[in-house]
């Protein structure tokens, strides 16, 4: 338990490492949540509603999508996957502990980093200029916190299944960048998913993806909140289950090249 | 200067044979880069779908915007990726810039041609396929004239983009490591312009019409390929000004590019 504390804090402190880097990706969510802003109040100017949306959930989903882009799509994408394929990852199976608990442990670490840097501040200045629809108490503030989190595990455990392609071929990067356009739709990410066609709106809503963007405004405008966390928690079990199965398989897979 | 131009073509088609070595992840990736730009256009279509419209465009008009600023951004990219943040600062890091400024070629000329990343042509592809659809649904008549304002928008602002890319090289000369900073311009403005301008308020009109023009190299020509005489203080008639304010633009970069390298310090290696 205490390595694995020890490797959380170290996932943590070595993101505080990249400060430009955390201040640049500050700015460029700063802007394209300005942007996407006037986007919206442009579109909500004719209508009061669009799929059970007003202006004030459209504008939060605005800004918790800015908070969480670095979260989910982290900076260090590759990293795994290129363990893999120069071999390296082999140290990870030979550490004592469990592998994929290591992993998401050090991944978290970092990712609270961010969370804490962009995500925050973001936030924050955000729901001081505009009228977001953001809990109000302190324990509904916790629970969007929770939900933050709890999307984060989900980003690694979606970001390792991806990485494993890397078992499999050495092009594990196309196999990346043709799922990334439908991963960013369907997620969310591009538009909110209360605007998607039924069939597509359900899946948007719960399926895995889910837990990146959807559960995390819905804790945040506070509109079924509650079934939102237990859907994210349920995600984050089965895709546990899925990434460790997925390990199990793969490291019988994995080839260290040279000697 | 006609032998200097023939030594970056054969770098450039030595860049294109080593890229197509491998010809199906050239394909995945040419096909990915397509695709994200369609599928950015396809949640607009369903955005616009819901709303009507937005600043009183129809969603076929936003996408020929959107078209524009992809094809631009593609073609753009083509040339210019590896002077994104991350790729240069690379070369920076290895010393690899090192052995470019031996070379008995400009350094941008070097580094531009022997880098030419072919999968940004599906962005443009996919770009152009979008003003076309759009064209088509906005019942757009393609005479020669709005042909030509298209072209005139994709390549003035692909110039804009290639000078963002080179300001945000100098940068990273100064800084060594990589950072996003550039990425803000290249890929928000791409998605700034992708809609019309007049919902924007006064500071970013200010910033993308007249700082880094990317507003007018795109919004202003779509204003005459579609018929609009656009809002006050931004008309139609203002075409005219597009390639000249790209050419500034784009010098003002290469003066930051040649401040960077002078600023440049050897690894070492």
């Amino acid at each position: 338990m205490r390595a694995y504390r020890a490797m959380l804090l170290a996932g943590f402190r070595r993101q505080a490492t990249y400060r430009l880097a955390a201040v640049s990706g500050l700015a460029t969510n700063a802007f394209f949540g300005v942007v996407r802003t006037a986007i919206f109040l442009a579109l909500y100017r004719e209508r009061a509603q669009v799929g059970g949306l007003d202006v004030r959930d459209a504008l939060t989903y605005v800004w918790v999508l800015e908070a969480l882009f670095g979260v989910i799509f982290v900076t260090w994408i590759w990293e795994t996957a290129e363990s893999v394929r120069s071999g390296d990852f082999v140290v990870e199976l030979l550490r004592p502990g469990d592998p994929y608990l290591r992993l998401l442990v050090f991944d978290l670490g970092r990712t609270l980093n961010l969370l804490a840097v962009r995500a925050v501040p973001a936030l924050l200045v955000a729901a001081l200029l505009l009228p977001l629809r953001l809990p109000a108490s302190a324990g509904g503030l916790a629970l969007l916190a929770a939900s933050g989190v709890l999307a984060a595990l989900v980003g690694f455990q979606l970001r390792f299944l991806f990485s494993a392609a890397a078992f499999w071929t050495p092009d594990y990067r196309a196999v990346w960048m043709l799922a990334l356009p439908l991963v960013w739709l369907a997620s969310g990410f591009m538009i909110p998913v209360e605007y998607f066609p039924a069939p597509l709106r359900l899946l948007g809503e719960a399926g895995p993806l889910s837990a990146l963007l959807v559960a995390p405004v819905r804790v945040a405008t506070g509109r079924s909140a509650g079934a939102a966390l237990l859907l994210q928690l349920a995600w984050v079990a089965v895709l546990w289950a899925i990434g460790r199965l997925v390990l199990t398989v793969a490291s019988r897979r994995l080839v260290v090249h040279g000697g | 200067m006609v032998e200097d131009l023939l030594v970056y073509l054969r770098l450039a088609a030595a860049a294109v044979r080593a890229n197509a070595r491998r010809p199906a992840f050239l394909a995945a990736r040419t096909l990915a880069s397509g695709s994200i730009a369609a599928v950015e256009v396809a949640g607009m279509v369903l955005l616009l779908d819901r709303f009507g419209t937005v600043g009183g465009w129809r969603a076929a008009e936003v996408v020929l915007l959107a078209g524009l600023a992809f094809a631009s951004q593609g073609l753009a990219l083509t040339l210019g990726t590896r002077l994104e943040a991350d790729n240069l600062s690379l070369l920076v890091r290895k010393g690899t810039f090192d052995q470019v400024l031996t070379r008995p070629v400009s350094p941008l000329g070097w580094i531009v041609s022997s880098y030419v990343d072919t999968r940004y042509l599906g962005r443009l592809l996919a770009g152009v396929g979008a003003v076309v659809w759009a064209g088509a649904r906005a019942g757009v008549e393609w005479t020669p004239g709005r042909v030509g304002l298209a072209a005139l928008a994709v390549t003035s602002a692909a110039a804009i983009v290639f000078g963002v890319l080179l300001l945000s090289a100098a940068f990273t000369f100064v800084t060594v490591q990589g950072s996003e900073a550039g990425n803000v311009l290249v890929y928000g403005g791409a998605y700034l312009t992708s809609y019309p301008m007049q919902i924007y308020g006064s500071a970013l009109r200010l910033l993308f019409v007249w700082v880094v023009p990317l507003g007018l190299a795109i919004y202003v020509p779509a204003l005459g390929v579609l018929g609009r005489h656009g809002p006050p203080g931004l008309p139609a008639s203002l075409a005219w000004l597009t390639a000249p304010a790209a050419a500034a633009f784009l010098a003002a970069g290469g003066l930051a590019w040649r401040g960077g390298v002078r600023h440049y310090v050897g690894a070492g290696s």
